[in-house]
């Protein structure tokens, strides 16, 4: 137990508890104890006392505890009960206070459920007591006494909202893309593609590096960004092995791949795990994002800021040598479990490319590699096991979360702190771009897009409804910034494994990481609000 | 993080020194203990697995007054905890059957034979290294810089070690 890790479980659980027990004017119950899981989690995944996809999950545990319709506070356990009995004529006598605004009275279903009930008819009988008749108004109704009771008038989620999270479309959409990766990985296909890629770059060394981009970027559009970095490694370190040791081109080589890898993850929807929080935040305000518009959009984008971090290292790292030894062994496998992975892979993308056509949604064909490739035995139970699951965590833990900002009016109370309408389109999307910024190059990027994004929808959600605002190019554009926080080693994955090599400094990484990162927070917010805005409205 | 020990066990100290000497290139990540003997090198090993900490690599020398190295070591890999260290005997004269004995029951993975060279002793610990830390699936990144960052990220990436958090 270091200082750090104390700090940040007593700051936590001070937070947790100051959300809750200190009184904000203009909050209700459910978003005062919302307020104080979002410092929990927050001050978890900054300072992180325990993984950050443990914190995920007790998001989720505390949600379904003190948040649900059916948890300790907003339970309809907690509500009082009238007094009742059965007149003689059959119908039900009930203290008057216990009925609602609109004549209803609530009942206690066996301690699980709250159900409304519009009697059909309403007499007083006097002492201040109403005969109510209508239906399940009798000797067995379980009346409460109370119509504002929290357990009523907080419009609690039940709990299985909170673990449904966990199988929402986003989620399987990202299982599909697990799927693909770990059979791409399985059968050397990733490598195989490197292979074919690389050489036509020949050997000099400025195409050599732009070579390895385009092969980064790619693959890390389709599988994990951290995944894809190691497996260049092994490709790049030979390379490196290879060049003289004082030439500055061995660090541009080094820090092409996770400045690449951060980059394509931005090109299509399962690229990288901040996607995910922003289409899970899209769908709740309605709007869907096929695999394809995604792409139009974000594939552009991604071309231009790599071909301009490509020639920025070749600027900062001007390579000496004038030839570079490539050599990459292997050949393709062509087992017929492995043409099987071949084939479901590029089905599965051209379903998704080709939603136009067909009208199945991204998220539906995702399910196709799921379920075939075990089927085909082209993965087997140890590939299963290996599937990065506490990403579905975080991603989880982070639609649930947002749930609650959004249905307890938290988040409308948080934005409300500030006068958005004042700013513009522009505003907006460059204040959120730039914290979102500055945050992801401290924290993990699906945990600032787990913080950042459900405010940045309600406030874009607020000024959508007025006009002259396109909430999904505004997202996208924000999602885009978070992907390219890569100034420091702890910024990404990525990040850290090119610096574990020893090849780079810190400072070079940062010198990078800040050119490329400034170039590409202006260019996102360029294409959010001229380009994008033509493709999805 | 767990720390990750060599061990060098040899009853002449000049010995000890010079495999001291050879490996201070990889003392910044991986330190050494040393021990003169079978019985001081198994207070050593309580010690660090009180701490919680692990060896890497035991050098052990084979011709020793109590027990010898090849005794030792089958001792170390007989011993759940210890199983995994990677075995190296250091020694210019054990014989042939010994030598056999000590690859059939000691898990030996490596022989050094006295007088070694410096560079071919560091290539044999980095070697040797590496396999220990991907049999024990650690996350290869605090060891990347000193041992093979190839050999240490291809694994990293077949087994997933990695993930984007």
């Amino acid at each position: 137990m270091n200082l750090k890790t104390i700090l940040g479980l007593a700051l936590g659980i001070l937070g947790l508890a100051a959300g809750i027990f200190v009184p904000i004017e203009g909050l209700g119950l459910p978003a005062q104890i919302t307020l104080g899981i979002f410092i929990f989690a927050a001050v978890f995944w900054i300072m992180e006392p325990i993984p950050i996809y443990a914190t995920s999950m007790l998001v989720i545990l505390l949600q379904v505890m003190l948040l649900s319709s059916q948890g300790f506070i907003f339970s309809v356990r907690t509500a009082p009960l009238a007094e009742t009995r059965v007149a003689e004529n059959g119908a039900l006598v009930v203290p008057a206070s216990a009925l609602g605004e609109g004549g209803e009275v609530y009942l206690n279903k066996s301690n699980k459920s709250l159900a409304k009930v519009v009697p059909t008819s309403v007499e007083a009988v006097g002492e201040g007591k109403v005969a109510l008749r209508g239906k399940g108004l009798d000797g067995e109704a379980l009346v409460i006494a109370d119509p504002q009771h929290r357990s009523i008038s907080a419009g609690a989620n039940s709990y299985s909202d909170f673990y449904g999270t966990l199988a929402s479309p986003i989620i399987m959409l990202f299982l599909g893309g697990f799927a693909l990766a770990a059979a791409a990985v399985k059968f050397g296909l990733d490598r195989s593609l490197t292979r074919v890629l690389l050489s036509p770059f020949g050997k000099r060394p400025a195409m050599v590096c732009l070579g390895l981009m385009i092969c980064t970027a790619t693959l890390s559009a389709f599988m994990s960004n951290t995944a894809t970095t190691a497996m260049m490694m092994t490709v790049v370190l030979p390379i490196v092995g290879s060049i003289a040791p004082g030439d500055p081109f061995r660090k541009c080589v080094a820090l092409a791949i996770p400045v690449a890898a951060n980059i394509g993850g931005i090109a299509t929807p399962i690229g990288t795990p901040p996607n995910a929080i922003a289409l899970a935040a899209l769908k709740e305000s309605g709007i869907n994002i096929s695999f394809s518009t995604w792409m139009v959009m974000a594939v552009p984008f991604t071309i231009a800021l790599l071909v301009f971090a490509w020639w920025m290292l070749l600027v900062l790292f001007k390579p000496e040598a004038e030839q570079l030894e490539v050599k990459l062994s292997g050949s393709f496998d062509k087992s017929a479990k492995a043409i099987a992975a071949y084939l479901i892979f590029a089905a599965t993308v051209l379903l998704w490319v080709t939603e136009k056509l067909h009208g199945i949604s991204t998220t539906m064909v995702a399910f196709l590699p799921i379920a075939i490739l075990p089927a085909l035995g082209v993965l087997d139970k140890k590939d299963i096991r290996g599937f990065s699951w506490e990403v579905l965590w975080l991603v989880a833990g982070g639609i649930s979360l947002g749930l609650s900002l959004k249905s307890t009016g938290l988040a409308v109370w948080l934005i409300g702190l500030v006068s958005w309408s004042s700013l513009g389109a522009l505003g907006v999307v460059i204040v959120f771009g730039v914290v979102g910024y500055l945050v992801a190059n401290l924290i993990s990027h699906t945990v600032s897009a787990t913080m950042i994004m459900p405010l940045a929808i309600t406030v874009g959600a607020a000024l959508a409804s007025v006009g002259g605002f396109n909430l999904a190019a505004s997202i996208v554009s924000i999602t885009a910034i978070i992907s390219i926080a890569m100034v420091l080693p702890i910024s990404t994955p990525p990040n850290a494994i090119a610096m574990a090599t020893g090849i780079i400094e810190t400072k070079d990484m940062a010198k990078v990481g800040v050119v490329v990162g400034v170039a590409g927070v202006a260019l996102a917010i360029v294409f959010g609000l001229v380009y994008w805005p033509l493709i999805v409205r | 993080m767990n720390q990750i020990y060599i061990l060098c066990i040899d009853d002449e100290a000049d010995v000890l020194e010079a495999v001291e000497r050879d490996l201070a290139t990889l003392e910044n990540v991986f330190p050494l203990e040393t021990a003169s003997s079978a019985d001081e090198a198994r207070g050593l090993l309580e010690r660090i697995k009180q701490q919680g900490d692990e060896v890497g690599i035991a050098f052990c020398d084979h011709v020793m007054p109590k027990e010898t190295g090849g005794e030792f070591l089958s001792w170390m890999e007989a011993t759940p905890y210890w199983k995994k260290t990677r075995k190296a005997l250091l020694t210019g004269q054990a014989g042939l059957e010994a030598t056999v004995s000590a690859i059939n029951n000691a898990g030996l993975d490596f022989y050094v034979s006295k007088p070694w060279t410096r560079e071919g002793l560091v290539q044999a610990a980095k070697r040797l290294l590496t396999d220990y830390v991907i049999e024990r699936d650690l996350n290869p990144l605090p060891y990347m810089a000193t041992l093979d960052a190839e050999r240490l990220s291809a694994h990293a990436y077949k087994k997933g070690l990695l993930s984007d958090t």
